[in-house]
């Protein structure tokens, strides 16, 4: 597209040190079905550019919806200006940007259906179906289907010479059953976070069963017992809600921009200070996370981030100790590191890309495992599955977290369910608690397709992967 | 944005029963700093169109941001091909008629005018005071003006422009970390020498911390505290939800389900306040009483469900809560010993049901006992039901601006739910 070439053209002859240009078209499809009533049927397309210049250790961004060679030009003189002026205030604090090589790549997520093209009836049809499974049972009182499809076509191109064509897309079904009984109301929801596949992956799913099963749930939560009084138990975490704690309690402390202090008037910073890397006891030796931007059916696998640096994976904690962070060219170079992770993302066109979790799990237990041996071996704890309540302070450090369904088990048996179970902990208690893992043949990936962060806010995505595990000694105990 | 040809083409081209179209068009500057230099600096404009449409009960819509033929047509297309393969809705209710919108004043003019340069030097003042004291500040200073529009194929008509500045500043002094921030409609009355000079007053009173363990107890809460607590007990009063039993305010309209001290009103009144005349469904805003001396009187209640219990439809549209004359000198002699909290942080409802939330303080926590501050101690956790801890209010505050949409007290509530401590 010549707006690639006309825009990083003037971006040098106007000085700029570095420069980009994201040319960005999103389509959202967002259906939200409850009780057999389409609520909201939108698709949405928002298509511009985002313009980046470094000048003078500092940024400019510039965004426009208009095309057209005066309309480019312009916003590229906008993002200079800007660059002078936060220049102004840099003068000794100038930012500096990690090296990196330019490349020309396309890259594309592999779909067998677009999910864009499977017609709307069809669409609507099976979450009709769904919501009347769940409807049928009674107690029953309010069935959601909530489909999100996502696509962003991106061009970039950089001042290095870099020119990328990257197509992603995402798909995220979320169904909940609603029980009221008794004075209470419980929910029990199917929710994977997303992936980044096509809509064969609804096909597979079986989301009628998955209907039958989250009702029958709902139904059992709501008449379950409560945990009672806080004490010290075992946990045992399925990897659906393992995804949301170490999002909360790995990704975003390990996030280098947090680390930095370049959050701490909104998102917070992060106890996971530089001087900690390789020395660092996180977790337990048989904790390992490892960031990925390569993994298949990645939210976070584009190819490459919107630095024009491609995707890697490395061990974000290894062997229980910190080994290294999720980076940007210009977070890397503030502790010493001459190379990006490349976690630069944007969310939409006119958003400037920021330091974000990659796609980020916990390696399996490498000795054989099953849930139920796992299970069986533990006398008194909990075992959680599914999201529920989750908050963290602000340095990634005290957490609390709920669940979606719990059993407690007894004598290496699921015993009784319960309902309303928080458990508190803190890091780095949390990790090191962790004494079991289950194999690889339990291995889960889960996705977050709405992690907030930033001014302005932005909502990233990423996939999160684990085997069932268990914490010991940690504090759990029934909501008031 | 050229709302006019936007709307012609619509009416000149839709063949829906019914339809409503949604133009919004904003111009952003904001000015992101840490650790005393700007990291992120953002410009630009926006525009979203939308249009909903429906043939008889079957509706689809379709949002684009570009507003040239081609585009409109494939908006119009879009949006009607979804509702004709779209089932009927049971729930489905016609656009709003022709209203009498409220007069409001969200616009000013010398915030529209303010320039990039001007932000900036701001932002260079805040840092040359930080570096002045040997500390860092994080925050954003940002502009935004935004005009919006809605017409419906059944009459209705509504605009609105807005204007909004904020700036926010967090210090860093030593290991003590608090936040100061403005948000309002206009410029002109942000002074940075006072908010700094409140924000370095606030860093030396938490110097000296010491720890603290979570127990029940009296705790004054800040408008920034407070305002966190309404957002989410807020987003739980809904008609609908409660009239299913999804909510704690379940068959409590009408009944003194709050303390007696607390009254809350949606207000076109203040003029401190920005209200949007009407909302997404074209229900124009009103003076609304949500609750008057403990008594739940309204909840948010769409047209659908409006018609359906025989209710007049609401929205909330900003937050007004009224307060009395109480210092949080005087507080602190009315009860033996409690905390002081300047902000929550991260909270998140813990039980729908029973409208448990849970949440952090941030931003400086003190320790008062006989009337007196002793010290700042390390943030806490809570557990609490807001709706009981408004039974619990044993004084209120004069109101402040604590956003431009929130327009809170000073609160002492006794015995709130602090369950953990974190380890700063």
């Amino acid at each position: 597209m010549k707006y690639l070439d006309l825009a990083m053209n003037a971006a040098a002859s106007l000085g700029a040190e570095y420069a980009d240009i994201r040319i960005q078209k999103t389509t959202d499809q967002v259906i939200y079905l409850q009780n057999l009533s389409l609520k909201h049927t939108n698709t949405e397309v928002l298509y511009g550019y985002g313009i980046r210049v470094f000048k003078d250790g500092a940024w400019g961004f510039a965004h426009s919806n208009v095309f057209s060679d005066e309309a480019v030009l312009a916003t590229v003189q906008k993002a200079v200006d800007i660059a002078a002026l936060s220049a102004s205030v840099n003068k000794t604090k100038k930012l500096r940007l990690a090296p990196e090589r330019s490349y020309i790549a396309t890259y594309k997520t592999p779909v067998k259906i677009e999910s864009l093209d499977v017609p709307l009836h069809e669409k609507v049809d099976l979450m009709m179906e769904v919501n009347r499974t769940m409807l049928a049972y009674e107690g029953i009182k309010q069935a959601v289907f909530y489909l999100v499809i996502h696509k962003d076509e991106k061009l970039f191109a950089s001042t290095l010479g870099t020119r990328l064509d990257v197509t992603t897309q995402f798909i995220d079904p979320m169904i909940i059953a609603t029980a009221v009984h008794n004075g209470d109301s419980q929910s029990r929801t199917f929710d994977e976070g997303g992936r980044a596949v096509g809509w064969e992956w609804i096909e597979s799913l079986n989301l009628i069963d998955k209907a039958k099963q989250i009702a029958e749930e709902a139904l059992i939560k709501v008449k379950a017992d409560v945990l009672g009084p806080e004490q010290r138990r075992s946990l045992i975490l399925d990897p659906n809600h393992l995804g949301l704690t170490m999002h909360e309690s790995v990704g975003h402390p390990t996030e280098l921009d947090r680390v930095l202090g370049w959050e701490a008037d909104y998102a917070g910073i992060s106890f996971a200070t530089p001087e900690k890397l390789k020395n660092y006891r996180y977790g337990s030796e048989i904790v390992n996370f490892v960031g990925d931007n390569t993994l298949k059916e990645g939210l976070a696998t584009h190819g490459f981030d919107d630095d024009g640096v491609p995707g890697q994976k490395w061990h974000i904690i290894k062997d229980g100790i910190l080994n290294e962070y999720g980076s940007t060219r210009d977070t890397a170079m503030e502790i010493g590191l001459d190379y990006s992770r490349g976690c630069n993302r944007a969310t939409y066109y006119f958003d400037q890309p920021i330091n974000r979790i990659p796609n980020l799990y916990l390696l399996p237990g490498t000795k054989l495992l099953t849930p139920g041996e796992l299970i069986a071996d533990t006398e008194d704890g909990v075992y959680i599955q599914g999201r529920g309540s989750f908050s963290i302070d602000q340095h990634r450090v005290n957490f609390q977290f709920g669940g979606d369904f719990f059993w407690e088990v007894k004598n290496g048996k699921l015993f009784r369910p319960l309902k309303k179970v928080i458990y508190k902990s803190c890091n780095p208690e949390f990790w090191n608690s962790c004494d079991a893992i289950c194999d690889e043949r339990f291995w889960q990936p889960f996705g977050v397709v709405n992690c907030g962060k930033g001014q302005p806010s932005q909502s990233a995505r990423m996939t999160h992967g684990s085997a069932p595990a268990r914490f010991r000694n940690i504090r759990v105990g029934g909501s008031q | 944005m050229n709302a006019e040809k936007i709307a012609l083409y619509i009416k000149n081209h839709c063949t829906a029963d019914d339809y409503s179209l949604h133009l919004n068009k904003s111009d952003s500057h904001q000015t992101r700093f840490a650790q005393n230099g700007i990291t992120q600096h953002i410009a630009g404009e926006k525009l979203e169109i939308t249009l909903n449409v429906s043939f008889g009960t079957k509706s689809g819509s379709c949002t684009v941001n570009q507003d040239d033929d081609a585009t409109l047509s494939y908006l119009l297309k879009t949006a009607e091909d979804m509702a004709k393969l779209a089932p009927e809705d049971p729930e489905f209710i016609a656009t709003a008629a022709a209203a009498k919108l409220p007069e409001v004043d969200n616009c000013d003019a010398e915030t529209k005018a303010l320039q990039p340069k001007q932000m900036v030097e701001i932002v260079q003042q805040a840092i040359n005071k930080a570096k002045a004291i040997d500390a860092t500040v994080s925050g954003m200073t940002e502009k935004h003006y935004g005009e919006s529009f809605m017409f419906t194929k059944n009459g209705f008509v509504g605009s609105n422009c807005s204007t909004n500045f904020a700036h926010s500043m967090t210090l860093k002094k030593g290991s003590v970390e608090t936040k100061v921030d403005y948000d309002a409609k206009r410029f002109a009355p942000f002074s940075l020498d006072k908010d700094f000079a409140r924000l370095a007053a606030q860093a030396e009173a938490l110097q000296g911390m010491q720890s603290f363990e979570p127990e029940k107890i009296a705790v004054i809460l800040r408008p920034g505290a407070l305002q966190e607590l309404i957002w989410f007990m807020g987003w739980m009063m809904s008609r609908r939800q409660s009239d299913e039993g999804f909510t704690p305010f379940t068959d409590q309209l009408g009944k003194p389900f709050f303390g007696d001290k607390f009254s809350w009103y949606s207000t076109l009144q203040r003029p401190e306040l920005s209200a949007d005349p009407y909302n997404h469904e074209g229900i124009p805003a009103e003076e609304i009483c949500w609750v008057k001396n403990g008594v739940l009187q309204n909840m948010p209640c769409n047209r659908h469900w409006a018609q359906k219990v025989n209710a007049k439809p609401c929205s909330g549209y900003n937050v007004y809560i009224p307060g009395a004359d109480v210092s949080e000198e005087q507080m602190m002699q009315m009860v033996p010993r409690g905390l002081i909290i300047n902000r929550f942080w991260y909270i998140r409802t813990v039980d729908g049901k029973t409208g448990e939330l849970t949440g952090m303080t941030r931003d400086g926590v003190l320790y008062f006992e006989n009337g007196k501050v002793k010290h700042a101690i390390n943030n806490l956790r809570f557990n609490e039901i807001p709706h009981d801890a408004t039974r619990r209010i044993l004084a209120l505050g004069a109101t402040e601006l604590a956003s431009s949409e929130m327009y809170v007290p000073t609160m002492l509530i006794d015995a709130f739910n602090f369950v953990d401590k974190t380890s700063f």
